[in-house]
């Protein structure tokens, strides 16, 4: 038996306080523990990007951090991008031009999306496509995507 | 995949401490290696020690006197984007723009990357061409150690136990310097390096006044290749000489069959990376403004 | 833009994906999103060993384990076999006998999953060690070590069968010997392609749950709920009423997922415990729990005339299929002609028992492998012509009328179509500079058939809700809300799909082999016909008029000639209630005409000579695909076929040696990323098919079968070395320039008179 400790941490702007064991992964605390199963598990060693969330405005894969490891910290994840029921300008504009097949990946390539405008607002192709180099996809092959992430940037700058 | 416990330390003392008077402890920078390994059945800690509240194991300090400081917990992602590492330290930039992708750029630290000695370590080739020193912190006090001694093997460090890497500092580059570092995968990010050659080139009016070619993936550590760069110190940069250092680096590399290549190919590809990478060290050390899109995708060899 | 959409208001429009929003909320629900009340995770024990007999199981120190509820071994669940095709030669769990290295001998239902795990290591399995074959060839010899020693008894065993040959298949035509004798030039090349696997994102993850009625309710990432439904209850021994499988949205499958996975272990655990059980497969598992393609092996001889026109055909393909069989050695006679219009030939298909997993089925199972060697030999054989590679295609592709390799006639089809399309897209022929070039591949496949059942009901406000038994994967969904928004004369956003699972829907065929859109696709515009006719008739009634002279558009029904007289559907709905009886539409059909999908792929690469890295710098592609009802949905198909494609091409291999599978992890199967492919350039021929739903054809699977042979293509065309085998590594292109041998390819040719039998 291992000892669990209490975890204070802010998901998607709300407070949480869990016990967790010491070798819980944020993903799996996420998933299991506070049931927010947006952010998914594609391969639980970094290799995929599913799991990509959001701390202190960098995009990390979860399954790679140990829940402890977020004490006192503020994580966003795909269910905290939409504001007042309107999708995140990333989410809608992945609707528009297609960039969601069977959804799996999707998350992870918002959230790595995010994370890029939040750093470039004006990312050429290059830029995206090694901003999302980090996460899988089988379905699109990728050009799609890139179209979502540079119009979503383009509807942004307005 | 055995249940461990966890613990913190908030200083070097108490990260000291914990290790020497608790055995079975493994420190956690990033996790991302410990993760991984531990979900493998390959290491089975007693106790994980983080170690990331502790204060100042994270910044990054330069100044043209004394060079650079970083920080054992700086991540990779900040290698990569720090403005003044970009304009020093370029191989460095480089080396963290080929490495994985941005979300494990941004766990990853380069104390993790250096103490997980990987052959293949992708920011270990510049560090070492930059001669890079360590610093350390144990039971018997601080210490300091040229990278290059710190390798013992693959996998293996002069770390003594609960001894921890507090600091890596590189000095300051000589005016006229450029430098490449090109890694040889199969895909452009997420790759574990193939092989991986990194040249640092400093001249002094056309003449090459210091040379550091280094081995990465190559051997069952990084390695300089002394013969190749002495070749090249004190002359100019011209093609045939670039070429021979190139066919001289050959002979240095130990390379291996494994997973990802064989031991003939990875030989085979050791002079056109160290022509490329002594070439284009030579171009910015002259001041050819390369972007940093250009040198990313010469790293990845997206460019060729 | 064709004919059917030019003017239409659903057909042609590129619908975002109905199920869009809800997958970039992360609201949509997987399998391993479900948690239930007193949920027990299950974990599985697989054999370390190759090929062993099984001594001994012992269980009871896991069992004591505090938190393990119950484990089961062979021995505890019913003696029952199945299998992925014709034959039976499969348990649940191990009995007396192993045959691969991560064959499952236990499974373990405990409170969380590290239990689980650590009760694994705690059931002690003595086995004893039997000779392994893991060389399909040297599975093929005499005095080979048997894979199966009781094939004999299996149902389905057959024809062809025997040692471990597990299927031979044969196709000829005319004289093929006469033809290669009075044939200008043979050629003959051989041609070997790799382990791959399917890389779908989300592992396999099923949670089952028995009521206190005992129906068995699972939630599972599956393409074919009504064939799993089938399968369990012949494993689990149980009535196929029982069951309720309800297929939840699916992180990929690309056939992984087409047959039973992991579904029988928490049913079988959720009897015995009486609480629901889950288990998520781990990334590991995807290549240890689940076949995926083997090795494969493809001969091909060749007679051609000095003008180009191939005359003679010979085919041997053997297919390594791992420890049970599955997929793809019919494409060793179904496609090794290409789209060439051949009328002599020879064609054998071997597909062999090896110490493996079993050869899981992808995308067509083994059209890419195939696809590789006749697309790689028609640039050898054109260029040992002295002919251009798309000249020679030209000469000898398929017209329409010509005879059909299963039989009959070649129907309409845009092959040609794309052929000219690629040809002006890249402006071929064209000399490319020092170290780049180009090179092509034409791709082939049926438009899928199979039963196929819809029902459509009007709901009093004249919107409609529909339902179909099939799993959406490609957007299929998406695509039947507009045929039957387009058959009604409605808004797509008037058209609810309903979700589905095996008590709400009748009886369908799996989402696989590209056959929603089609058959799928025909039989809810079939059921949308029949709930129009009634419309129609009940609205004959109200405006007093002949149903003849009535049109269905903009949300009701008027009189064509006389627009005013109208009636909405939603009267039309209200009125049936008192009437005739809700309106509801239904159609059910088994089988649809063959209608091929072709297409023609260009890529332009660049190749390094010093390290053999290979750039692609463009990959286009055209491809009829009949009617384009979503044109965005159906280039992301087309895109992510593709690159799926250069994967194959590029990077991607399974390693297995002496039955162990070397690189089980994302870390070392490496599948393209963002920054490793361009955009691809697209271009949708439209030639309607004579019987799909507005003249659709499917398009989902072909895209994958071209790029390396293409990629291959345009390798030599850049640096005048060929490559045989995949992938296409720079390590192998290294060696090819320095003119070193690159791993030999040939069969030997004792073995191969043999087999052309």
């Amino acid at each position: 038996m291992s000892t669990k400790h209490v975890l204070s941490t802010t998901v998607n702007g709300e407070p949480y306080e869990v016990l967790v064991e010491p070798f819980c992964s944020l993903l799996d605390m996420l998933r299991d523990t506070l049931q927010l199963t947006g952010t998914k598990k594609g391969c639980d060693e970094g290799d995929c990007g599913a799991c990509t969330v959001i701390i202190d405005n960098k995009t990390v894969t979860a399954c790679m951090i140990l829940a402890l490891d977020v004490q006192d910290k503020a994580i966003t994840t795909v269910e905290g991008l939409a504001q007042d029921r309107e999708l995140h300008a990333v989410q809608a504009a992945f609707v528009e031009h297609g960039g969601v097949q069977c959804g799996f990946c999707t998350p992870g390539l918002i959230m790595s999306g995010v994370g890029l405008l939040r750093e470039n607002p004006n990312p050429t192709e290059a830029d995206v496509r090694f901003a999302i180099g980090g996460n899988l996809c089988r379905c699109t092959g990728y050009s799609r995507v890139v179209k979502a992430v540079l119009a979503a940037a383009e509807h942004t700058r307005g | 995949m055995n249940r461990f416990e966890y613990r913190e330390a908030r200083t070097l003392d108490e990260a000291v401490e914990t290790l020497s008077q608790e055995d079975g402890g493994r420190l956690v920078a990033g996790a991302t290696d410990v993760l991984i390994r531990w979900r493998q059945g390959a290491w089975k800690p007693r106790y994980v020690l983080n170690i990331k509240r502790i204060p100042g194991l994270d910044e990054v300090q330069y100044s043209p006197a004394e060079g650079l400081r970083l920080g054992a917990m700086v991540k990779v992602r900040t290698l990569e984007q720090h403005p003044l590492i970009r304009q020093h330290y370029p191989a460095l930039t480089q080396a963290a723009a080929a490495f994985a992708g941005v979300q494990i750029r941004n766990l990853a630290t380069v104390g993790g990357n250096v103490c997980n000695a990987s052959p293949a370590g992708d920011t270990l080739p510049a560090l070492l061409a930059y001669d890079a020193v360590c610093h350390l912190a144990g039971p018997g006090g601080a210490r300091v150690l040229p990278l290059a001694d710190f390798f013992r093997g693959p996998s293996q460090t002069a770390l003594q136990p609960a001894e921890l890497l507090v600091e890596l500092r590189l000095p300051p580059p000589l005016p006229g310097t450029g430098a490449l570092y090109i890694k040889h995968s199969p895909r452009s990010t997420m790759d574990i390096a193939t092989a991986g050659v990194a040249s640092v080139v400093s001249l002094a009016g056309e003449v090459c006044q210091q040379v550091r070619i280094v081995l990465g993936a190559l051997a069952p550590t990084v390695i300089r290749v002394p013969d190749a760069e002495a070749l090249l110190t004190g002359h100019a940069p011209d093609a045939e000489r670039l070429q021979q250092a190139a066919q001289m680096a050959m002979a240095a590399a130990r390379p291996i069959d494994d997973i990802r290549s064989t031991a003939a190919h990875r030989r085979a590809i050791v002079r056109p990376l160290v022509q490329r990478t002594l070439y284009y060290a030579v171009q910015m050390a002259q001041g050819t403004a390369l972007s940093f899109d250009t040198q990313r995708g010469l790293a990845v060899e997206a460019v060729f | 833009m064709s004919a059917n959409t030019n003017t239409s208001k659903n057909l042609g429009k590129s619908y975002p994906r109905i199920d869009a929003a809800d997958k970039v909320s992360g609201r949509i629900q997987y399998a391993s999103d479900i948690y239930l009340p007193g949920m027990l995770m299950c974990k599985v024990l697989k054999s370390p060993k190759v090929h062993a007999r099984i001594v001994r199981i012992d269980t009871s120190r896991a069992e004591q384990l505090p938190g393990v509820r119950a484990i089961i071994t062979g021995k505890d669940v019913p003696d029952a076999y199945f299998g992925n095709g014709a034959v039976h030669d499969k348990r649940i769990l191990a009995r007396d006998k192993v045959r691969y290295m991560g064959e499952p001998i236990a499974a373990v239902a405990a409170v969380d999953e590290i239990t689980a795990h650590e009760a694994l290591e705690l059931i002690d399995v003595t086995y004893t060690d039997l000779p392994a074959v893991t060389d399909p060839l040297d599975a093929m010899r005499p005095d080979a070590p048997l894979v199966h020693d009781n094939l004999p008894s299996y149902r389905g065993f057959a024809e062809g069968m025997g040692g471990n040959i597990c299927t031979t298949l044969s196709n000829d035509r005319g004289d093929v010997d006469a033809a290669f004798a009075q044939a200008d030039h043979i050629f003959e090349d051989t041609f070997r392609s790799q382990g791959i696997n399917q890389g779908y994102l989300e592992a396999m993850a099923c949670v089952a749950n028995v009521d206190p009625s005992g129906r068995i309710h699972v939630w599972t990432s599956t393409q074919a709920p009504y064939q799993i439904r089938a399968t369990l209850a012949t494993v689990v021994d149980c009535p196929l009423s029982r069951l309720r499988i309800i297929p939840m949205e699916m992180g990929g499958g690309f056939g992984a997922k087409l047959r039973l996975c992991v579904e029988a272990y928490p049913v079988l655990l959720s009897m015995r415990t009486g609480k629901p059980v889950k288990l998520i497969a781990t990334r590991e598992e995807t290549f240890t729990l689940s076949g995926f393609r083997l090795p494969t092996i493809v001969y091909l001889k060749t007679g051609v005339m000095q003008d180009g026109k191939i005359v003679a055909r010979e085919a041997i393909s053997i297919f390594d299929m791992g420890a049970h069989l599955g997929a793809g050695v019919q494409s060793g006679v179904s496609h090794t002609l290409g789209p060439y219009n051949i009328p002599n030939f020879r064609m054998r298909s071997y597909a062999v028992y090896t110490n493996k997993i079993w050869a899981g089925s992808y995308r067509a199972s083994g059209v890419a492998d195939v696809t590789f060697a006749v697309e790689s030999h028609a640039d050898i054989v054109a260029r040992k012509l002295g002919m251009d590679p798309w000249e020679f295609r030209k000469r000898n592709a398929f017209q329409k009328g010509d005879l059909a390799i299963q039989g009959g006639t070649i129907p309409t089809n845009g092959l040609h179509e794309t052929m000219d399309a690629i040809k002006t897209h890249m402006a071929l022929p064209r000399k490319s500079e020092a170290g780049t070039g180009i090179g092509l591949a034409m791709c082939q496949w049926r438009s899928g058939s199979g039963p196929s059942t819809a029902s459509v009901s009007i709901q009093e406000d004249g919107t409609v809700s529909l339902l179909t038994g099939s799993v959406d994967i490609t957007g299929t969904d998406t695509v039947f809300a507009q045929i039957a928004a387009e058959t009604l004369g409605i808004e797509v956003s008037q058209v609810v799909v309903a979700k589905r699972d095996t008590d709400l829907a009748p009886f369908t065929g799996p989402s696989g082999g590209s056959r929603i859109t089609y058959s799928q696709g025909k039989a809810v515009q079939m059921a949308t016909e029949a709930a129009k006719a009634q419309l129609v008739v009940l609205a004959a009634g109200l405006l007093d008029a002949q149903p003849q002279m009535l049109t269905c558009a903009d949300g009701g029904v008027h009189v064509t000639d006389d627009p005013d007289k109208r009636v909405s559907l939603a009267q039309l709905a209200r009125h049936s209630v008192a009437t005739s009886g809700p309106i509801i539409g239904t159609a059910s059909l088994s089988a649809m005409p063959f209608a091929p999908i072709f297409s023609t792929q260009a890529a332009e690469v660049k190749v390094d000579r010093e390290t053999g890295n290979v750039r692609i710098l463009r990959f286009a592609q055209a491809q009829d695909v009949g009617t384009a009802i979503n044109p965005m949905a159906i280039e992301g198909q087309i895109d992510g076929g593709v690159v799926q494609g250069i994967g194959r091409a590029m990077s991607e291999e399974v390693v297995i040696q002496d039955g162990e599978i070397l690189n089980p992890s994302l870390t070392t199967y490496l599948m393209p990323m963002a920054a490793d492919v361009p955009t691809i350039e697209n271009i949708l021929v439209e030639v309607p098919s004579e019987d799909g739903p507005f003249g659709a054809r499917a398009v989902a699977e072909p895209p994958g079968f071209g790029p390396p042979a293409a990629i291959a293509n345009a390798i030599e065309d850049a640096v005048g070395v060929r490559l045989k085998t995949l992938p296409l590594s720079a390590d192998k292109v290294l060696q090819a320039l320095r003119g070193e041998a690159v791993a030999a390819a040939n069969i030997d040719p004792e073995l191969l008179q043999r087999l052309r039998r």
